[in-house]
């Protein structure tokens, strides 16, 4: 879906209202003062495949940057959601665990998997967030992964 | 990635180290040890849990009355009967190697499987994913990402039992069951290969895929202490119960997956309406429906659901009254995605 503060880019819509972390497509979305909602953006969702399961943190767990927060099943393999983040999980969209088309519906709204209150507040320096290098960076990967023959549209 | 495929032979192995022993060997992979291609035959039968699978979709009190233990893998797919007329294997690389695509690197991994079944004189190939001979899944695959490796099982199926695979299942409709079971017979079947060819083909077309040569090797001293540690970790009951899924109390229906693309559905409505169906690439095939408050136009139901595409399932049912459209409710949330 595009909406407001999202572009679209070689056919793939991206919100230039948040954070990426490049390496494993995961963004963040300041939503408060050292509160953050944290979702995975359609290139991670396209090469993964059609998702069928997502195992998610309970509300209290410590996050740890660069470390597994939950899991991911799609074509029956099983990876790594990984935190761009240190902190603690405030929330986690029971939906989406319930239904996890909805990460592919709407990976920006909907889709969302959890919010954090920060621990770390410089993890944020360390993500992709001027709109213009965001919009670089996506174009950049979904030519590569297409010359890769890692997604097919 | 080196320039060695490690070949080991487990062999014939307790139901806990057939699954033990390659978890162990894609952590030692995962922190620098070189490509590994694995084989176990299980000494007895057992049933396992994909890694994200409810415990609850298997019938544990059957499982205990008939000596089979469930254990939980770390890779992706269903719940699983193994026994010793199944040869597995697991090849296990650094996730580095791999394409980013998951299913990409799915299939780049399980193509020399099919060139190894082939050499083993199965005519095998792949069908929506799935290795198969036609339209019969002959080869159960898994795949998952296990710290810095990805590790790729599947298995040589010499023979299957198909009842037993299906009654490990908690399947509480027998109409469920007896539609799983019927598919379960169409849609997999066992292969007559022999499993040394089987094993030596499927290393040397690991090998060539990868640009390794294959060595015979045994497992290492730390892949051993590895190997202890997991099988307390796989031994114990917070391990089996596994990540805790919602509305699992208050779920209103179940779903089979067979194969890919053919699956049953039991759904059960509030007010007491029963559905079993069996899909097939998308299109109901067969459908019962159980509805008091509809007696004679239960039958006209099922004649209208029979045939139509899965996703309309929930449109034409809301027209057959309360029940149906308690039922369109449930069904709303539910998909082919396994």
């Amino acid at each position: 879906m595009t909406g407001s503060g999202h572009r679209e880019i070689s056919g793939f819509a991206v919100a230039l209202d948040r954070g990426y972390q490049t390496a494993t497509h995961m963004w963040v979305k300041l939503t408060g003062p050292g509160r953050v909602t944290i979702g995975l953006d359609p290139l991670g969702i396209e090469t993964s495949g059609t998702l069928a399961q997502l195992a998610l943190p309970d509300v209290g767990t410590e996050l740890t940057a660069g470390r597994p927060f939950g899991q991911l099943e799609a074509v029956k393999f099983v990876g790594p959601l990984t935190s761009p983040v240190s902190g603690t999980v405030l929330a986690v969209n029971k939906s989406v665990v319930a239904d996890p088309a909805l990460a592919e519906r709407d990976p920006f709204g909907q889709g969302w998997l959890i919010e954090a209150e920060l621990s770390e507040p410089a993890d944020l320096d360390a993500l992709l967030t001027d709109p213009l290098q965001i919009a670089t960076w996506y174009a950049a990967r979904i030519e590569e992964y297409r010359l890769s023959g890692a997604i097919a549209r | 990635v080196g320039d060695v495929l490690r070949v080991i032979d487990f062999g014939r192995v307790s139901p806990l180290r057939s699954q033990t022993l390659w978890h162990a060997m894609a952590y030692e992979v995962g922190a620098g040890a070189p490509v590994t291609l694995s084989f176990a035959r299980p000494s007895a039968p057992y049933v396992c849990l994909g890694y994200l699978t409810g415990a609850a979709e298997v019938d544990h009190d059957y499982c205990r009355a008939h000596d089979l233990p469930v254990y939980r893998r770390m890779v992706g797919g269903g719940p699983v009967y193994l026994d010793d007329r199944q040869l597995f294997f697991q090849i296990a690389l650094p996730v580095s190697v791999l394409s980013s695509s998951r299913p990409a690197a799915l299939r780049a991994m399980l193509e020399p499987a099919v060139a190894a079944f082939r050499a083993a004189g199965i005519d095998a190939g792949f069908d929506d994913g799935e290795i198969c001979v036609g339209d019969r899944k002959i080869c159960g695959h898994g795949a998952g990402q296990i710290e810095d490796a990805v590790v790729v099982c599947g298995n040589l199926i010499e023979a299957f039992d198909h009842e037993r695979a299906t009654r490990v299942l908690a399947l509480p409709d027998p109409a469920h069951r007896s539609q799983t079971l019927r598919l379960m017979r169409r849609y997999v079947t066992a292969t007559p290969g022999d499993p040394q060819t089987f094993m030596s083909a499927l290393a040397d077309a690991y090998a060539s895929a990868l640009g390794l040569r294959a060595i015979p090797s045994e497992i290492s001293a730390a892949e051993l202490e590895r190997t202890a540690d997991l099988d307390r970790r796989f031994g114990a009951a917070r391990w089996l119960s596994g990540p805790r899924r919602p509305n699992q109390s208050i779920s209103q229906h179940r779903q089979v997956k067979v194969r890919a693309g053919i699956w049953t559905l039991a759904a059960w409505a509030p007010g007491g309406a029963r559905l079993v169906a069996s899909v097939v690439k998308g299109l109901v095939e067969r459908v019962t429906l159980t509805a008091p408050d509809l007696s004679g136009q239960a039958r006209q139901a099922e004649r209208a659901l029979a045939g139509i595409r899965f996703a309309a399932v929930a449109d034409v049912l809301s027209r057959f009254g309360a029940s149906g459209r308690e039922l369109a409710a449930v069904l709303a949330g539910v998909g082919g995605r396994l």
